[in-house]
């Protein structure tokens, strides 16, 4: 044997052992997209004006509480969108305190007079910055809520560097529907003192509560109202409170919370205080007991007990929740607010059986269209043939190598596309063979047949193949989860078929022919 | 074997005929997607709910579009869905207006509510992990206080059982699972219950993300046929590129308007298929176009259309062979991969015997017709025609 044919082989030989290896055990290699092993896909989007809302309202208040501190009385506030408000009732001789204050305040604003107001503008790139933080913030919240909830190889990832879509990818969920509640839920928890009613039971309607105040409710109360559940669970009707509009303790302040079990066996959530937020609520627990104490959920009132004592840095909050609400809610809180609502733009729930069947189905049928190329091949090419079809072999094992070493997932139109690739891996043989055919037609030895076979076919070969992979470039730019698989799967193979049918191919036949010193039949 | 060793078909001498019937054959299927056909858009592209639904005893689609309509949701498609036997059925459901999140939560509490589906317990057709072993460990129906671990065993049979099946339909078949206590079942009986159905499956895709998949789609498919162009023009000649141009156009239009005929939906696993066939089409035109660039080089004063003839019945076995060893795998599919694969085999099977056409029907006749109008020779013709006129 000549010695570059020996390279060669070792060569050959070094490249399918490496890709046997990278994908066997083939099961623990492959990884199967979700459409196959069931699962959930979710492209949800940040409502990042909801951010951009609330730092408004934070700066409002904050100008407005500094300007009076500076003695302008008459200043108020009043939120025009989301990035802006106007502010009104500021006399002349307070323009030197705005432009002190605006400047070490509000850095993040612009601002203009304009007939008698002051219009805030929060500037673009203060405004990006916010928004872009609340996606990046979500993103982590919905991270610790998912691993908190215990999903395998979760995949939670920001759709582009400045986009509010984020991905979410669950496989094997077997509940969704409780998962997708628990991303979305905000659980903004804050604590209120009541005013009015005192008893810890809340009003029957809004205007009971005016007329406990005369008609117009003091500017530092507001009324919310929340839910009357009986004994089962079920909803009866909403009650309302009127109270504080400043919160003692918000869900910020939780350093853990765990479900647990009242006094009466009934769900409650356990939580624990941060150093800061168990002195405040220290202090103001010591100095209202006897008070009621509502704890607000999302809007909501969940419960509002009476301060029987001063409490410093754990409690309960309770209010005829079901035990995995409580499981939930501790969850969520333990992983902090999210910064802005949620919405789900798309949402993909796969069943495991379902995959099951696709996956069996599209083998059964990738396997007969096999063994009937197979079979094709040796009745048209003899002996050649067996060429051919070692060379499809070792495509298919650098197919499933490759796709295993770069970590691609597998999905449905994913083992389409190996399939495909089969029928079209034989194609670069093909073209070949009926060349080498023509070559011997025009009485040409062996050899020189073979030579010229694959030097003239070469370019063909190239070119039918770039052509195909132009095509699976593009659906990899614009396809999504499983296309993007099909996409990968069919420029692999266009690797692996260039790979063998060039150069496996090729070495085979020199192989056979550098044996014997004349050869004058070629069973093709 | 070999075939078609020495033929000489006169491929190009009736091109004109070959021509209208395949200028006709693409004014139908244009006509039929652009006109008279409503394309059946699937819910990637239009946006919408797909529900897929196993049942434990049969229900009627009749029943079940009552149902959904009950709830306020219109124009729903409801079809069997799987094999006969199996209750499994299919709720497509338009976008709903102004939501994002789509119709799941209304059908599938209208469904509860019409099937007496609602109750005291826990659905184990429905719940998770999760429910099932808070259920049990606050139960426990063995009386040891172990906390969750206990039960997880069990937990995961049953699971794994629903995960298999679909769906459990009574308690027997659980009880059978070996992991499932006497004691466990009685506690599961008192506080859960066997729904009578499960989802299998849930689509939604929003009304802003179907749009985006539609131009998304659309941009890939176009795009991709204008970088064949011009990989053919660098790699060959103007000439050339426009013919394999023509020939995918053709081949694309052909099958989209069967497609749309039979009433396939046309869902993102379509694009794919219609890249593919983009793909393959040039694929099998580029060949022929090789060719004839070969033998141009050899004998350049035989005419293009001789030399299209000559290189056409060089390569028509591999040809007939390529297109058969691909057909005999898009065929497999097409008959045994299973529903949802079907539209992509059959967009690839039609794809193969149209591109195979087509790469000598069409990309020849038009590379020469292209030569004919504006090429050298009727470029110098031209000229002549002028400076006589003048």
């Amino acid at each position: 044997m000549k010695r570059g044919l020996l390279w060669k082989g070792v060569l050959i030989g070094l490249i399918v052992l490496v890709g046997a290896l990278s994908a066997y055990p083939l099961q623990e290699k492959i990884k199967l997209g979700l459409d196959l092993r069931g699962g959930t896909y979710l492209v949800l989007e940040v409502q990042t004006e909801d951010a951009l809302r609330a730092e408004t309202g934070k700066d409002l208040a904050r100008l407005v509480q500094e300007l009076q501190d500076l003695g302008a009385d008459t200043v108020s506030a009043t939120r025009t969108s989301a990035t802006a408000f106007d502010l009104l009732g500021l006399g002349s001789d307070h323009a030197t305190d705005l432009s002190t204050v605006a400047e070490e305040f509000l850095p993040g604003w612009g601002y203009q007079r304009r007939d008698g107001r002051v219009v805030f503008e929060m500037k673009t790139q203060n405004a990006n910055l916010i928004a872009n933080q609340s996606v990046k913030q979500a993103v982590e919240t919905i991270r610790n809520r998912i691993d908190a909830y215990g999903v395998s190889e979760p995949v939670i990832q920001r759709q582009g560097l400045q986009g509010n879509r984020i991905v979410v990818q669950l496989p094997g969920v077997d509940d969704p529907d409780r998962v997708k509640k628990l991303i979305k839920n905000t659980a903004f928890l804050d604590f209120r003192l009541v005013a009015y009613p005192a008893d810890g039971r809340g009003a029957s309607s809004r205007e009971q509560i005016l007329g406990n105040y005369g008609g117009r409710l003091p500017d530092e109360l507001e009324i919310i109202a929340g839910p009357i559940r009986d004994s089962e669970g079920n909803f009866v009707a909403d009650q309302y409170y009127a109270v504080e509009k400043v919160s003692v303790i918000t869900g910020r302040d939780l350093k853990d919370a765990r479900p647990g079990l009242g006094d009466f066996n009934q769900p409650i959530v356990n939580f624990f205080l941060t150093h800061e937020g168990g002195q405040r609520f220290g202090e103001v627990t010591a100095a209202n007991i006897g008070r009621g104490l509502a704890i607000v959920l999302d809007g909501r009132v969940r419960s509002a007990p009476t301060i029987r004592a001063q409490i410093r840095d754990s409690g309960i909050i309770e209010g005829s929740f079901t035990r995995q609400e409580v499981e939930d809610l501790s969850t969520v809180l333990k992983s902090g607010a999210l910064p802005a609502s949620i919405t789900y733009l798309e949402e993909r729930t796969i069943g495991p059986s379902l995959g099951q069947d696709s996956i069996d189905q599209g083998l059964k049928a990738g396997l007969l269209g096999l063994a009937l190329v197979v079979l094709t091949m040796f009745l048209i090419y003899k002996v050649s043939g067996f060429n051919a079809v070692l060379a499809l072999s070792l495509n298919i094992v650098l197919i499933f190598g490759a796709l295993a070493y770069f970590g691609a997932t597998l999905t449905l139109p994913g083992i389409a596309g190996i399939v495909l690739t089969i029928g079209m891996a034989v194609d670069a043989n093909v073209l070949v063979f009926e060349r080498i055919r023509e070559e011997l037609r025009h009485g040409r030895t062996v050899k020189s047949a073979v030579d010229a076979g694959f030097g003239k076919a070469m370019s063909s070969v190239l070119d039918a193949n770039v052509t195909t992979l132009l095509a699976a470039l593009f659906l990899f730019q614009f396809g999504t989860g499983p296309i993007r698989g099909f996409a990968v799967t069919l420029s692999v193979g266009i690797f692996a078929s260039l790979f063998t049918a060039l150069f496996v191919s090729r070495w085979l036949f020199d192989l056979i022919l550098s044996r014997r010193q004349r050869v004058d039949h070629l069973s093709i | 074997m070999e075939f078609f060793t020495d033929s000489n078909i006169q491929f190009m001498k009736y091109r004109k005929y070959w021509m209208i019937l395949s200028i006709a054959l693409l004014l139908v299927g244009a006509i039929e997607v652009l006109f008279v056909g409503k394309l059946n858009l699937g819910i990637d592209f239009a946006g919408g709910t797909q529900l897929t639904l196993k049942f434990s005893e049969p229900i009627e689609i009749e029943r079940l579009r009552d149902i959904v309509a009950g709830a306020g949701v219109e124009d729903a498609v409801i079809q069997s869905f799987g094999a006969a036997g199996v209750n499994e059925a299919l709720i497509k459901t338009p976008v709903v207006e102004g939501s994002q999140e789509g119709s799941q939560a209304l059908v599938v509490s209208a469904l509860d509510a019409a099937l007496d589906n609602l109750g005291p317990g826990i659905d184990l057709n429905r719940v998770g992990r999760e429910t099932v072993e808070a259920l049990l460990s606050s139960s426990d129906p063995d009386a040891v206080m172990a906390g969750k671990e206990r039960y997880g065993p069990a937990v995961d049979a049953i699971l794994g059982f629903r995960r298999e099946r679909g769906l459990i339909e009574d308690w027997g078949s659980i009880s059978a699972l070996p992991q499932v206590t006497p004691a466990i079942l009685e506690a599961l009986e008192a506080g859960a219950r066997l729904g009578k159905f499960s989802i299998l499956g849930a689509e939604n895709v929003g009304p802003q993300i179907g749009s985006e998949l539609r131009q998304k789609g659309l941009l890939a498919i176009v795009s991709s046929m204008i970088g064949m162009l011009i990989y053919i023009w660098i790699r060959f000649e103007l000439r050339f590129g426009v013919g394999a141009l023509v020939a995918v156009l053709h081949d694309v239009f052909i099958t989209v308007g069967l497609y749309a005929l039979l009433g396939f939906e046309f869902n993102l696993t379509t694009i794919a298929a219609f890249l593919t066939l983009v793909g393959y089409s040039v694929n099998d035109t580029v060949v022929v176009f090789d060719r004839v660039r070969e033998n141009l080089r050899r004998a350049r004063s035989t005419p293009l259309e001789e030399t299209m003839n000559v290189s056409l019945n060089q390569t028509l076995s591999r040809t007939v062979l390529t297109s058969g060893t691909t057909l005999l795998v898009v065929g497999s599919i097409l008959f045994l991969g299973g529903d949802v694969l079907r539209g992509f085999a059959f967009i690839l099977t039609v794809g193969v015997i149209v591109g195979t056409y087509s790469s000598i029907y069409v990309a020849c006749p038009f590379a020469l017709l292209w030569e004919s109008m504006f090429g050298r020779g009727a470029r110098g013709r031209r000229r002549e025609a002028r400076a006589t006129s003048a």
